[in-house]
């Protein structure tokens, strides 16, 4: 974990609302795990006060770039429609990576991942370490959104030779449905060895319950609100599973949980 | 000329007045690869109860303009885990740990200042009177001068070194609860813990924390902090640690000129890991400054001087 200030290579918008925020940190995410997190201070505070947090979408090679991360994120209120408004060359102060990210078994061949909306993120991130470290793996995606402009980035995935199943809640684009009706059935058809989620609560609750009716090991990644994003506040706390007592931290014992760690 | 940062609460020396507010630097390893934890003046840990606990369901945290509520219900390890799991690590530092206790009853913060008087590596303890009072009805012990005082009176006969007693911003009379505390035998108040505050999702109609209430801190409070500080330090004796929405040097540099002696940062800590240190070196580069030998001559140093036509003993509150 460390606190820097990061230079914005590029501020896209690639969506309704949404952009791609590539950032300069030369320091400490080499090691960055998909599933792990960043806290951004993207102006002088009080407003607003706290940090934000994001998943990583992706990392930046040296190769053709500064080394550093890209996010991907939807101006939603103060705090993501001031990064929405920052141009190239202008910093921010980032702290990361943080949390626990995926942890995909060794042994692991065939990999489902579904998204929600900006739960797509992280699974992008896990999709193109996966693709590139595990030769020969087998992963699918599920991608839902509200409407078509919701998809985001689904060529990405295409381009790393994943298969990919869209679904909208309006039509315009794949299956008319919710995400959980194709993966419900190709759970049932072909189980997979694991099951990775990010997305809104109830389509992580839905997921949940997927994995326990088919015995697939099932890892989501949670949101909650944050105001360190380092174990100090104790402000994100998730219950644990029927039969445990107290909660789970998200920013350090998650993101990612294990689905049958959590209480819906 | 290098200034004189350190101060004296009772017999607790620190280096610098700066310390970390409990429960918002958990039991500081969480920093340790962002600051240097030797450079702080004090660290208060997270607020421990004999048992653990487990706090309040989520959401425990809203933002609010220039502030944040909380409700984390006092979560903490409880004594036992703190020992065992916690104080190794704190023990490896130079800078003095004070562990803040609180209680739903007497007995229950006395049973815990004995153990922890058997902890050597505890400095010393604040006590966190703004907690329910289980047998008064869930009044806080903070807000009733007769349990404030009969708290710190029934702690003071089992810790021996530092204590500090927290007082809650939630009364009426600020200054009357500080001297029934000074009559309890404290070494020193620290002031103010959150105001209690409360925030509506206006499409839900429901309240934006779990716990319906919660405790306001951050720049917002920090009017209301400098102003109970200046009225505590002048009602009585003993060393006063101002805190409330303390984000960088000036802040604290206030709060000193208020009367206090030390200082805690809290929700900074979150927004800034590194506040801490960009506010000792402040406060030296202050004194240098202003040429002023030792940041104890600074303290409690408002002046009245220049405002025409104002009455010089306003500023005595009379
Ligand atoms: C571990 C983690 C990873 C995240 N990753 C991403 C990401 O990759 N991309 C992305 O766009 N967002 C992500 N989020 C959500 C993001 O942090 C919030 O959207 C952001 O904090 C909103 O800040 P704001 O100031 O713009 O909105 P605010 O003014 O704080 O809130 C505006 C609206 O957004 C909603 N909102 C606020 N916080 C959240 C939240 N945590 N989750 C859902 N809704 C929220 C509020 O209900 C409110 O209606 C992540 C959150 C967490 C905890
Ligand atoms: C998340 C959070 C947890 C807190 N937990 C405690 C606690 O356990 N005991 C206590 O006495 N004060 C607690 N406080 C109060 C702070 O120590 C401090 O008094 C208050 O936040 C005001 O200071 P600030 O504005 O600098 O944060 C907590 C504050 C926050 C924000
Ligand atoms: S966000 Fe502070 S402990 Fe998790």
């Amino acid at each position: 974990m460390i606190q820097q200030t990061a230079t914005i290579l590029w501020n896209q918008q690639v969506g309704p609302a949404c952009y791609r925020m590539g950032l300069a940190c030369p320091q400490g995410y080499a090691k960055a795990r998909p599933g792990q997190f960043v806290m951004v201070q993207s102006g002088p505070t009080p407003t607003p006060l706290l940090r934000r947090p994001f998943s990583i979408f992706g990392k930046i090679g040296a190769s053709d770039h500064p080394e550093g991360i890209e996010l991907l994120y939807k101006a939603v209120g103060r705090g993501t429609q001031q990064m929405a408004r920052m141009t190239p060359g202008q910093t921010v102060d980032l702290l990361g990576p943080l949390g626990r990210g995926f942890h995909v078994p060794v042994n692991a061949e065939k990999i489902y991942l579904a998204a929600g909306g900006l739960g797509v993120a992280p699974i992008r991130f896990l999709a193109s370490v996966l693709m590139h470290d595990r030769g020969g793996i087998d992963c699918t995606l599920f991608l839902g959104g509200r409407s078509q402009e919701d998809l985001l980035c689904p060529d990405d995935f295409r381009a790393m030779g994943i298969s990919v199943t869209l679904t909208t809640d309006d039509g315009t684009a794949g299956q008319q449905c919710l995400l959980t009706d194709p993966l419900a059935d190709a759970v049932q058809a072909q189980p997979p060895d694991l099951l990775c989620a990010c997305g809104p609560h109830g389509m992580l609750q839905c997921i949940a319950g997927i994995a326990e009716r088919f015995s697939v090991p099932c890892q989501l990644s949670l949101e909650t609100t944050m105001a360190c994003g380092m174990g100090a506040c104790l402000g994100c706390a998730v219950p644990k599973a029927e039969g445990e007592e107290g909660y789970h931290h998200v920013c350090v014992d998650g993101p990612v949980f294990e689905a049958g760690r959590i209480r819906f | 000329m290098t200034p004189d940062l350190s101060v004296a609460l009772g017999g607790l020396r620190l280096a610098n007045p700066v310390m970390t507010a409990s429960g918002t630097f958990g039991y500081a390893r969480e920093f340790a690869q962002l600051i240097d934890l030797n450079r702080l003046g004090a660290i208060i840990v997270k607020g421990l109860s004999l048992q653990p606990s487990k706090g309040n369901p989520g959401p425990r945290i809203v933002e609010t303009a220039c502030g944040m509520l909380n409700a984390i219900g006092l979560e903490n390890v409880g004594l036992d885990a703190f020992v065992s799991d916690k104080l190794p690590f704190l023990k490896t530092l130079q800078t003095p740990v004070l562990a803040n206790i609180y209680g739903t009853n007497i007995e229950a913060y006395t049973a815990l200042a004995e153990r922890l008087n058997d902890i050597e590596a505890v400095a010393g303890i604040e006590v966190n009177i703004s907690c329910p009072n289980v047998k008064l009805g869930g009044v806080a012990f903070g807000a009733d001068a007769r349990t404030a005082c009969q708290v710190t009176r029934s702690v003071r006969t089992k810790f021996k070194r530092t204590l500090i007693v927290k007082l809650s911003p939630n009364v009426t009379d600020i200054t009357q609860i500080a001297r029934s505390v000074e009559e309890g035998g404290a070494d020193a108040v620290s002031l103010i813990n959150t105001i209690t505050g409360m925030a509506i999702d206006i499409h839900t109609r429901r309240p934006k924390l779990a716990n319906i209430t919660g405790g306001l801190s951050g720049p917002a409070i920090k009017p209301v902090a400098v102003r109970m500080v200046w009225q505590v330090a002048r009602a009585i004796q003993l060393p006063v640690i101002g805190v409330g929405g303390i984000m960088t040097a000036e802040d604290a540099l206030e709060f000193i000129i208020a009367g206090a002696s030390a200082v805690q940062v809290g929700t900074a800590n979150f927004v800034n890991p590194r506040c801490t240190m960009e506010i000792i070196d402040g406060i030296a580069n202050y004194l240098r400054e202003q040429k002023i030998a030792s940041v104890k001559d600074l303290v409690g140093s408002l002046t009245h001087d220049g405002f025409a036509g104002v009455d010089r003993c306003k500023i005595a509150g009379n």
